[in-house]
């Protein structure tokens, strides 16, 4: 894995009915479960839901994935990768 | 009292609308939302406190009733049981969760900014004047299904004072409530900008509900309003029409309010009577207050580039919910914030519709929104 070229998938949420962000990111990471784990893949969500920042992370922390939350201008990003 | 000058009604009903908003978007306390995470992702967080707020809510008004400050008691509008009512809140269940908010947190959503929600209102709205159109057709219904007509609630019909009901729910439910603090399930840490934490809005909008009741002679509620923006609509271009639907002529609301002596009329027609002085107050305060909050935040930002079948779906859902908030009649916050702590039937009817509607909706939402996580195929 070592020499990998780490990738983010980006998914920008922002404006869209609730849930689908949590809906959203749930999806993304199923599928691309292999290579998150491994941390070749990264992914980045832009969301304004304000709900979605603490479901998110709390969802992708029971599958093995840690979320950092930055604030934005006016949103937020949520990165999800494999834990360190 | 403020139910004798038009003035102090609209300053009072914005100035709730304003609290309840604002904090309601600070916690994205949305109640669509508390019932949909229980069935979708089975969470169950938000739902808290709900739970917290209805048992405040039974509380508060117990207390003041018993300090004879609660003298319309049931309050005025709700009706006699009926088994209609659990096919609107079914209904009711149903459009909530495909509008992403029910009557008030579309509200909210949409004073922050959302396209989507403002969707969901204009259905709303909609919805509320379609049911003009089926309203003699379901009052029959509503007839043939009503049964205990006589009795509002629990305790009229069982003969007990409401007193032992409202002691004996909260004991029940204080154990509850005390081993979820002792786990520790009442905060959540969240990175968000000016973080309320639900339970602490759950007070407020409490105490927010015994101020309307106390003030105004009934807990919050705005959906008859919808109806009346939808006969107001209506009447600029076929005014004959609405003249002839029963619907927009009766007067529900019809009684003395005792602490002013005000006779307190009104309806789902397009006037300008109590019930619009008392709801849409309430509605501008509620989008105002969200607003308010979001701009301090720098959150209040309108998105246009959505995908297309999301408007047709929180149309739709906010059709359905105009639709079913006069077929129970009432909407969640009128029932689940009003009615259940004073046990009327009707209201547990509507829950007990609620339920499985909602879980309908997280059933069916993630495949109309084309997107189902293999996490919730089951």
């Amino acid at each position: 894995m070592t020499n990998e070229t780490r990738k983010t998938i980006e998914v920008d949420m922002r404006g869209q009915v609730c849930p689908s962000t949590l809906l959203v990111a749930l999806d993304n990471i199923n599928r691309n479960q292999k290579e998150l784990s491994s941390g070749a893949v990264k992914l980045l969500i832009r969301t304004d839901n304000r709900n979605a920042t603490t479901t998110i992370p709390h969802t992708a922390a029971n599958m093995g994935y840690n979320t950092e939350v930055v604030s934005r201008d006016g949103y937020y990003e949520l990165l999800i990768s494999h834990l360190e | 009292m403020v139910t004798n000058s038009i003035m102090t009604m609209y300053v009072v009903g914005l100035l709730m609308g304003l609290v309840a908003g604002f904090l309601m978007h600070r916690s994205d306390y949305c109640m669509a939302g508390m019932f949909r995470d229980l069935f979708m992702f089975r969470q169950s967080f938000r739902l808290r406190a709900l739970v917290l707020q209805v048992v405040l809510t039974m509380l508060a008004f117990e207390a003041f009733r018993l300090f004879n400050l609660l003298p319309l008691y049931p309050f005025p509008l709700l009706g006699a049981p009926s088994l209609a009512g659990i096919i609107g809140g079914a209904l009711f269940g149903l459009g909530m969760v495909m509008a992403g908010g029910c009557v008030v947190g579309t509200l909210y959503k949409m004073g922050a900014g959302s396209l989507l929600s403002a969707c969901a209102f204009s259905g709303l709205i909609l919805g509320s004047g379609l049911y003009a159109e089926i309203h003699p057709w379901w009052t029959g219904i509503i007839k043939n299904t009503t049964f205990l007509e006589d009795y509002l609630t629990i305790p009229q019909l069982v003969g007990l004072s409401p007193t032992v009901l409202v002691l004996a729910v909260s004991g029940a439910a204080l154990p509850l409530l005390l081993n979820w603090r002792a786990r520790k399930l009442w905060e959540i840490g969240s990175e968000v900008r000016g973080y309320i934490q639900p339970w602490k809005t759950a007070v407020v909008l409490a105490a927010v509900g015994l101020a309307s009741y106390l003030l105004i002679g009934m807990p919050l509620g705005i959906t008859t309003t919808y109806a009346k923006l939808a006969a107001m609509a209506e009447n600029l271009f076929f005014s004959e029409h609405v003249a002839g639907l029963a619907f927009f002529q009766g007067t529900p609301l019809n009684i003395v309010h005792p602490a002013s002596q005000t006779l307190l009329t009104g309806g789902a027609g397009p006037l300008f009577d109590h019930i619009w002085m008392i709801q849409f107050p309430l509605i501008v305060g509620i989008v105002l207050g969200s607003a308010i909050s979001a701009l301090l935040l720098g959150e209040f930002k309108v998105y246009w580039r959505l995908p297309a079948r999301q408007f047709t779906i929180t149309l739709a859902g906010g059709i359905l919910l105009g639709l079913a908030s006069r077929m129970v009649p009432g909407c969640n916050v009128w029932h689940l914030m009003g009615g259940i702590p004073i046990f009327a039937m009707q209201s547990f009817l509507f829950l007990i519709g609620l339920l499985p509607g909602a879980w309908l909706g997280s059933l069916i939402l993630p495949r109309l929104l084309g997107s189902t996580p293999s996490i919730l195929k089951r």
